[in-house]
């Protein structure tokens, strides 16, 4: 994020500006860390949170806040992992309609999870990861083989070819859900995307794929930026598109293996990010990257913040708080594709 | 599938994809004149209708006598007449007969429903349950029975978030319902929101009860009652005059606007009448049964496949829909495999990889 300062900006972005925005989602980001602290489905005044955080609070207080440390751990890390996944998809394809939700990828790491887990009983959540790895690279593969058949297809193609896959999926993954109801009774919020009732060691067990794919979608930003030029030019610039393709493809599925293992398949964030990005930093990836890293945890810890706050004492998955609000950015995107398509 | 050269250029590229619009000039189909009414009649269409009102009987008759509480065939005839054990008669009367009746008619609504808007949009895909009116009738079920019950009955609810998921679709594509692709990415848009909206609505009303939330968001045939069965039958009936006048119109509006209105059928208020008829439908359906996927997008698919008499094919593709609702039940119910599961799921699965197919097909002809 500081080595933003050093670079030559290509893009109308003006380096004050990107350090400007930059910072402001930072803040955003620390703003809504401290609320997912603070709010919850019982409500705790700030003066008592904080009290906990310098110690000598109620031992009751102090339990609930440190419930949250660990959801909110989970939600900066399942966020980043889903932004950037969709940056990544929206890179790649060219198109402002890639989401690892839509695209059936987190659909495919939900049904690898509930498999294993069918097959081989409640193991962690740190052997499940590497079975979602697979499921999500083949939903993935599967949707855009079907989706770019024939060429350059448009931006619709895709969408339609992942609602495919993720409704055959999801429908697999609710029905054997449903089926051994014993075996999946931790799962029961898991199937439609939640942050709560996970410890640390989800986190721990999901953050080392996490955190290579983010290193990988690093070092891809510059091919990102030769490969929006289109394919021809970007070889033309000398850019290698096979390795930035196929790096951000396994960086992307990686990304969103890791959060949908966590935190189950959430849909839309992945989506809305990008186009918050774009419109508040502009197109050069190299900003694009870390500017998603900071705003997909603000979005899902926002999210996650409604969905305990709204149905008080019980609790709304993050998943369905997602899709609302994520939901109209498609709306939109669709209504802006007239000109293209 | 054969392809006849349509038989207006200018119409050509306005037709649905695959549909030979050329076929019934070509063998012009014998006619049933009844006084001043006179309607083709298309063999093909009538013996297909005859093997599937058999399939129909014996899919109900295998719901009925199959599984551990079943009431043999050879019973029926008794039970029906009143004489059977109280088992048999509670079976019967209070467990599958209506489950039964809810499938039969929920499933020929959506395949009506299907039928209507897929020929109007012109498009195979553009179908209630895959642009989201499903979705949003489930919603507003949920909102009706959950948050006001009593207040507004759950069709009423059913028909206003159907009608709001329309909308809100034709408004968000910035074209209404003319292409096809923006037409469906809104409605997957659409959907999503729904479906937030009703698991918000069944964790605050329900408290997060796993079993209403499928049977809200999945659609499920479990504990139908003669009640549910009197909705779906009433509207059915009561919308089939519609129904039947609007068959020609809208046969003649698949030739394209230019075309229909030249020929007297107009296609506006035709389309308008067909999406409206459509979205009652759906919503009826959807108010007994919930969002049962898929089954409006591909019974109208496979009623043209069968007959290939032009047109939306409205009776074949009540018949199908009827039928692949019963038979998806009848697995559901019966098979290890179902086991229980809320029958949408079933479609859902079914009927996706379908619906993959068709994309792929349409692909292939450069449609969407």
């Amino acid at each position: 994020m500081v080595r933003v300062k050093t670079q030559t900006e290509p893009h109308r972005t003006g380096p004050a500006r990107a350090v400007l925005v930059l910072g402001a989602g930072a803040a955003a980001l620390a703003g809504a860390v401290l609320l997912s602290l603070v709010m919850g489905s019982r409500p705790t005044p700030l003066p008592e949170v904080w009290a906990v955080f310098t110690g000598g609070a109620d031992p009751f207080v102090a339990t609930v806040v440190e419930s949250r440390y660990p959801r909110t751990l989970l939600g900066v890390v399942a966020g980043a992992a889903l932004a950037l996944a969709g940056t990544l998809m929206q890179g790649i394809t060219r198109n402002p309609l890639a989401d690892p939700g839509l695209l059936g990828v987190n659909a495919g790491a939900a049904a690898a999870v509930v498999t294993a887990t069918a097959l081989f009983g409640s193991t962690s959540v740190a052997g499940t990861v590497w079975w979602a790895m697979p499921g999500a690279l083949a939903a993935g593969l599967a949707a855009y083989t079907v989706g770019s058949r024939g060429g350059d297809g448009g931006m619709v193609r895709l969408v339609l070819a992942g609602a495919v896959v993720s409704a055959v999926l999801t429908a697999y993954v609710q029905a054997v859900a449903l089926s051994l109801p014993e075996t999946f009774e931790s799962y029961r919020y898991w199937v439609v995307g939640s942050l709560g009732g996970r410890g640390y060691d989800v986190v721990w067990s999901v953050l080392p794929v996490i955190g290579v794919g983010t290193a990988l979608a690093l070092l891809v930003c510059g091919g990102l930026n030769a490969l929006a030029l289109g394919e021809e030019a970007a070889i033309a610039t000398g850019a290698n598109t096979l390795w930035t393709r196929s790096a951000g493809l396994i960086a992307g599925t990686m990304l969103a293996a890791g959060a949908t293992a966590a935190a189950g398949p959430i849909a839309f964030v992945g989506l809305a990010v990008p186009h918050v990005v774009r419109a508040l930093i502009g197109v050069d990836f190299r900003l694009q990257v870390p500017f998603a890293l900071l705003v997909g945890p603000t979005l899902l810890l926002a999210a996650d913040v409604v969905g305990r706050t709204i149905v008080r004492p019980t609790e709304l998955m993050v998943g369905v708080v997602t899709a609302f609000v994520g939901a109209p950015v498609l709306l939109y995107a669709v209504r802006r594709m007239r000109s293209t398509s | 599938m054969t392809r006849t050269t349509p038989s207006s250029p200018k119409a050509a590229p306005r037709t649905r994809a695959g549909e030979p619009p050329g076929r019934a000039a070509a063998s012009s189909p014998p006619v049933l004149r009844l006084g001043p009414v006179a309607l083709p009649v298309h063999p093909r269409s009538l013996l297909w209708a005859a093997v599937l009102l058999l399939f129909l009987a014996a899919a109900a008759a295998a719901t009925l006598s199959t599984g551990d509480l079943g009431v043999p065939l050879t019973r029926l005839p008794a039970v029906v007449a009143g004489a059977g054990e109280a088992t048999e008669t509670f079976v019967l009367e209070r467990l599958r007969g209506p489950r039964l009746t809810v499938a039969v008619g929920t499933g020929a609504a959506l395949g009506l429903a299907g039928a209507l808007f897929q020929s109007v949009t012109r498009n195979p895909l553009g179908s209630p349950d895959v642009i989201g009116l499903g979705a949003g009738a489930g919603a507003g079920a949920a909102f009706a029975a959950l948050v006001l019950p009593g207040v507004v009955p759950v069709p009423l609810g059913a028909l206003a978030g159907a009608a709001l998921a329309m909308v809100v679709v034709a408004t968000a594509t910035g074209t209404g319902l003319r292409h096809p692709g923006r037409l469906i990415v809104a409605g997957i848009g659409v959907a999503a929101m729904a479906q937030a909206f009703t698991h918000f609505v069944v964790s605050v009303m329900a408290r997060d009860q796993a079993s209403i939330l499928s049977a809200y968001v999945n659609g499920s045939l479990g504990a139908r009652s003669w009640e549910h069965a009197l909705t779906i039958w009433a509207v059915l009936i009561l919308v089939l005059p519609l129904v039947a006048a609007l068959a020609g119109p809208v046969t003649v509006n698949e030739m394209g606007d230019e075309l229909a209105d030249a020929l007297g059928a107009r296609a506006a208020p035709t389309r308008t009448a067909a999406v409206a008829v459509s979205v009652v439908l759906s919503a009826a359906a959807v108010s007994v049964a919930g969002p049962i996927a898929f089954v409006s997008l591909t019974a109208p698919q496979i009623a043209r496949r069968l007959s290939t008499a032009p047109g939306p094919n409205l009776a074949l593709s009540a018949l199908v829909g009827a039928l692949l609702l019963v038979a998806a039940d009848l697995v559901v119910q019966q098979s290890p495999v179902g086991d229980g599961l809320p029958v949408g799921i079933f479609t859902m699965a079914f009927g996706g990889v379908y619906l993959g197919y068709l994309l792929v097909r349409e692909w292939r002809r450069g449609v969407l």
